[in-house]
């Protein structure tokens, strides 16, 4: 147990400490900006994975550890769509998940926001054209905020997430 | 080169029919096999005491546009001497048949069913021919990997449902789990059959992230894919790379400079550092010790940071070409990552002997999804995973490539299979990379950092390289096309080998433990389903 508080006293608090992201390259729509202004301080999030490499999940992932510690924004991740303010979507869409994409969408409650995080979520990124990507999500379901990046730093990703719930995480 | 002479000496005695070929690349031997040889002659080099080969990878190739035929490869790897020996048959005409090897070899079976989804070719006697990658939507004939389908073709849907294997009996049920799950995590699904607590069944579902990453490499130019099997699977970004960038000097003949294969040795190092402590923590994290996880999450955020400062990436992208590395590290930064990486590593000393005295920890990780070696060895289960079933595999030491032929490294090694003996083995690697970067701070050479690639290969041309990523061995098959072009190019994480053990790992523990045993083995699912 000592070890353990010993541990804890020397590591002090950690969070915070990573370099700011600058401003988003793509602004947040003040449309999606009134819609947040719903959901109060808060942001309830599902993460959809709809054929990533896998990078994008794990900066997600990120932004829970004690550096960014996103919570302390009132951002936290839902485990089931229906509990959810926003859903995240990363990888461009693939036929086999084309289905799967469009029934979470469903399954969210309204009012909702769509968060394309990363390239391939916006464009398809180098999967573009190929026979098995029918993307990108804003072919089949409204997109509201984008994040670029491939992957987008979790800095960036937090950036983007303040601006839309107005307010300044970058402190 | 005994070992050479001494089994192909050995296959040519025992099977006079076929025909040696050169060698496609050191270590290695290539004979062409009849077809209906062919599951004599692997299960020989598989079960023979003096050979037991394990089957690394089975590809096919469509060579219709030049040759009137489909062209098969299987490729062992000899358990004493790490040797590989390639046996490839031909497929003439209209032949689209080929006998299964999957009743002796179990380790084929996910293979031949990948070549009849992407080729269309049938293997004969193969046990279970349902889909794999093809998910039932796809309409009938549709094999992506022919050359006359086009590699933009959209497809169209049908109708069509998956058989799942069925258990029956009183009081069993099923449980369906996927393809989206709760926490942040990949695409996949996982169907269960339970009676009571007990799993007594589970089969995988995968390939919904098939983004026909194989089809998208035959559009790229040898030079540019690099950019493409960075993207296979995001968190072995170097790993991928590398792999990729060795079978194309190797058909370019290119020699990479030492100074770039030091650095290369550092960046995988690097890589494995960050998603071992990320797999600790996340293995703590699942049995509800949160402590643990929130110490392991920083260290890893430390390295990915230290990854960011010293090459702009996180995850490491872009410092790997085809020649060598894109980005020097001078020896004032590598002295000062030595001794960041110190502080981690006593660091994580402190968190380690907090995460061993946790008895709560210790009994939910112990006896907790045993993967046996002999389940291990049938599988040709490779990797972390392997390593933690008494699989003595490390390709680092097995067939050095990068700079690692003078970087000797010393590999663990557990026996139990359980959940804690792959903690361990994840937590003796963490140190050990710390040291080979010590080293590769001692030995790095000075030189130049790249070579430029002068001529093109003749087309037709193939090559393997392999490389021991984080998760274990990636391996990448390489044939020249036209003008640089990529013919074909296979690639093979880790993951597509070691996901069809985790159904025998699950079996008889319980439904809550499967997230732990899961994370255990931590398989990627894009580079699975490609
Ligand atoms: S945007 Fe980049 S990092 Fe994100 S899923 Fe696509 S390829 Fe991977």
């Amino acid at each position: 147990m000592f070890r353990i508080i010993k541990k804890s006293l020397r590591i002090g608090v950690v969070t915070g400490r990573y370099q700011k992201a600058n401003k988003p390259e793509l602004p947040v729509t003040p449309e999606a900006q009134d819609r947040a202004r719903l959901f109060k301080r808060s942001l309830a999030i599902r993460e959809v994975d709809t054929g990533s490499c896998n990078a994008c999940e794990m900066e997600m992932n990120a932004l829970l550890n004690p550096v960014y510690d996103a919570d302390r924004f009132g951002i936290h991740i839902a485990a089931s769509p229906r509990h959810a303010d926003a859903l995240v979507v990363t990888g461009p869409v693939t036929v086999n998940m084309e289905r799967a994409l469009k029934d979470v969408h469903k399954q969210t409650s309204d009012p909702k926001i769509v968060i394309a995080l990363g390239d391939c979520a916006i464009n398809c990124g180098m999967f573009k054209g190929s026979y098995a990507v029918t993307g990108p999500v804003e072919r089949h379901i409204p997109v509201d905020v984008r994040i670029p990046g491939c992957p987008p730093r979790p800095a960036e990703i937090l950036a983007v997430l303040s601006e839309l719930q107005g307010k300044d995480n970058t402190a | 080169m005994s070992e050479a002479i001494f089994c192909d000496d050995l296959l040519t005695a025992a099977f006079p029919g076929i025909l040696k070929h050169d060698p496609i690349c050191a270590k290695s031997s290539h004979f062409t096999v009849p077809k209906d040889r062919l599951p004599a002659i692997s299960h020989y080099i598989h079960t023979q005491p003096s050979l037991r080969g394990r089957l690394t990878l089975l590809w096919a190739c469509d060579d219709r546009p030049v040759r009137d035929s489909y062209g098969l490869y299987y490729l062992f790897t000899l358990e004493a001497s790490h040797h590989w020996v390639v046996l490839s048959t031909e497929l003439a005409g209209h032949d689209r048949l080929f006998p299964s090897i999957t009743p002796h070899i179990h380790a084929a079976q996910w293979y031949e069913r990948e070549i009849r989804d992407m080729f269309g070719l049938i293997p004969q006697g193969h046990p279970d021919l349902r889909r794999l990658v093809r998910h039932e939507h796809w309409p009938k004939g549709t094999h992506p990997l022919q050359k006359d389908f086009s590699w933009n073709n959209v497809l169209e849907r049908q109708q069509g449902e998956y058989r799942f294997h069925h258990i029956e009996g009183e009081g069993v049920f099923e449980v369906p789990v996927g393809p989206i799950h709760a926490g942040i995590i990949e695409s996949g699904h996982f169907r269960f059959s339970v009676a009571g607590e007990p799993i007594m069944q589970l089969e995988l579902r995968h390939f919904w992230k098939h983004r026909g990453v194989e089809k998208l490499f035959e559009q790229l130019t040898l030079t540019d894919a690099v950019l493409l099997a960075e993207r296979v699977s995001g968190d072995t970004t170097v790993g991928h790379a590398l792999a990729y960038c060795q079978a194309v000097e190797a058909l370019l003949h290119l020699e990479v400079p030492r100074r770039a294969n030091y650095l290369r040795s550092l960046f995988l190092e690097l890589e494995r550092l960050y998603n071992h402590l990320g797999d600790i923590g996340a293995m703590c994290n699942d049995t509800a010790y949160a402590l643990a996880h929130a110490h392991c999450g920083r260290l890893k955020e430390r390295i990915m940071q230290l990854n960011d400062r010293l090459t702009g990436s996180r995850f490491l992208r872009g410092v790997i070409e085809v020649g060598g590395v894109t980005q020097d590290i001078e020896s004032r930064r590598l002295v000062e990552i030595v001794e960041e990486l110190s502080h981690i590593q006593s660091d994580f000393s402190e968190v380690g002997a907090i995460i061993f005295a946790n008895a709560s920890l210790t009994d939910r990780l112990e006896t907790t999804g045993v993967l046996n070696e002999r389940t291990a060895w049938d599988h040709a289960v490779i990797g972390i995973v392997g390593r933690a079933s008494g699989r003595d595999c490390d390709l680092r030491r097995d067939r050095p490539f990068a700079a690692y032929d003078e970087l000797p490294v010393n590999v663990a090694l557990y026996r139990y299979g359980d959940a804690r003996a792959r903690l361990r083995v994840r937590g003796d690697e963490i140190h050990e990379s710390i040291r080979l970067i010590r080293e590769v701070r001692d030995k790095i050479p000075n030189g130049p950092i790249a070579s430029q690639p002068r001529s093109l290969p003749k087309p037709g041309a193939w090559t393997l390289a392999a490389v021991e990523g984080w998760r274990g061995e990636i391996l990448y098959m390489v044939m020249a096309g036209e003008d640089g072009r990529i013919h074909r190019c296979k690639v093979r994480d880790p993951s597509f080998v070691n996901w069809p053990a985790i159904q025998w790992a699950v079996l008889g523990n319980i439904i809550p433990d499967f997230p732990l045993i899961n994370k255990s083995f931590n398989l990627s699912y894009a580079g699975n389903d490609l």
